[in-house]
């Protein structure tokens, strides 16, 4: 139970991550093209990755890969960057059009809820089952409405 | 405008996909590793992109390093996206990762705009705490409740 309470905030400070990435990613957009700001971020990601990595294994006398099981990894493991480097192209036809950017990110929310309501319950991309109980669907109300508050309560 | 929000609403079902493969990746071979292939092989489908698309006419010096930095949050944010997307869920993990970059959001915004955040706002900010502690109250149940659990492992042993 401590170790999913340490697990959540780990995923809430990543959503700071997220944001501040957004904001650094944004700025660099409006200076340039949305295309070279991501291709930028993912070019500086992967050596920072690749650093980070490199000092890991350093650490750990040549293995870094603690927690992980070693399997068999098909290809498609492998590619979760092209989906992600899509999501680029796709943020910005959204935002062109008549939407709002408020109105588009709250919409982009849902989408991510969605898909992992529906791969949690169905175990798509072999994601394990979990199944998912009516407690569960009131956090989603309370942080979808929450979001769409904080969203369309903005100034900006 | 319909086909805005389609398109809006197939992002975030992109998102997680993404999310998902990198999570696999992770459980295998470790969020490092994850968050490198994302990032090589996203720069990788970039290239061809940014050819298509063009060099940017700006000049690249004068903008501020804050601005260069998305890709160090991004590289770190997907190696913890990927470690507690197969600890949580995919469900639950998005919801927490969206709830604390919204409150995180809310900070920068106030340290950007030098305004308080108005009443609708803190309202949302309440609105996402409750939820973020009713999933705290869910993990605590759900962690007893070993029906979900045996039958996660049998499906596992099937496939």
């Amino acid at each position: 139970m401590l170790r999913q309470f340490k697990d959540g905030l780990l995923a809430i400070g990543g959503g700071a991550l997220l944001a501040l990435m957004i904001d650094s990613n944004s700025q660099l957009a409006m200076a340039t093209s949305p295309v070279f700001s991501s291709w930028l971020a993912h070019g500086v990601g992967a050596l920072v990755a690749l650093m980070v990595l490199s000092l890991a294994t350093g650490l750990r006398g040549g293995s870094a890969s603690r927690g992980a099981q070693p399997g068999h990894s098909p290809l498609w493991f492998y590619l979760g960057g092209i989906p992600g480097a899509f999501t680029v192209l796709l943020a910005a036809v959204a935002v062109n059009g008549r939407l709002s950017l408020a109105g588009a990110i709250a919409l982009m929310m849902v989408g991510q809820v969605v898909f992992g309501l529906v791969s949690d319950h169905f175990g798509l991309l072999r994601v394990p089952l979990r199944r998912v109980g009516s407690r569960d669907l009131l956090v989603v109300l309370c942080v979808l409405s929450g979001s769409v508050m904080v969203i369309f309560g903005g100034a900006r | 405008m319909l086909f805005c929000m389609l398109i809006a609403l197939l992002n975030g079902l992109v998102i997680g996909a993404s999310r998902a493969i990198n999570g696999q990746l992770s459980g295998n071979a470790g969020p490092l590793q994850a968050s490198l292939w994302n990032h090589a092989v996203g720069f990788l489908l970039l290239c061809l992109l940014l050819a298509l698309n063009g060099w940017p006419h700006a000049a690249l010096a004068t903008i501020p390093l804050g601005a260069y930095l998305g890709g160090f949050y991004g590289a770190l944010f997907v190696a913890v996206n990927s470690f507690v997307f197969n600890r949580l869920g995919a469900m639950k993990a998005a919801l927490l990762v969206i709830g604390g970059q919204m409150l995180f959001a809310v900070v920068l915004d106030w340290q950007h705009q030098q305004t308080a955040p108005g009443v609708l706002r803190c309202a949302g900010v309440a609105v996402i705490l409750l939820g973020m502690y009713l999933s705290k109250t869910t993990v605590a149940s759900g962690a007893t409740a070993s029906p979900s659990t045996r039958d996660a492992n049998q499906v596992e042993n099937v496939v």
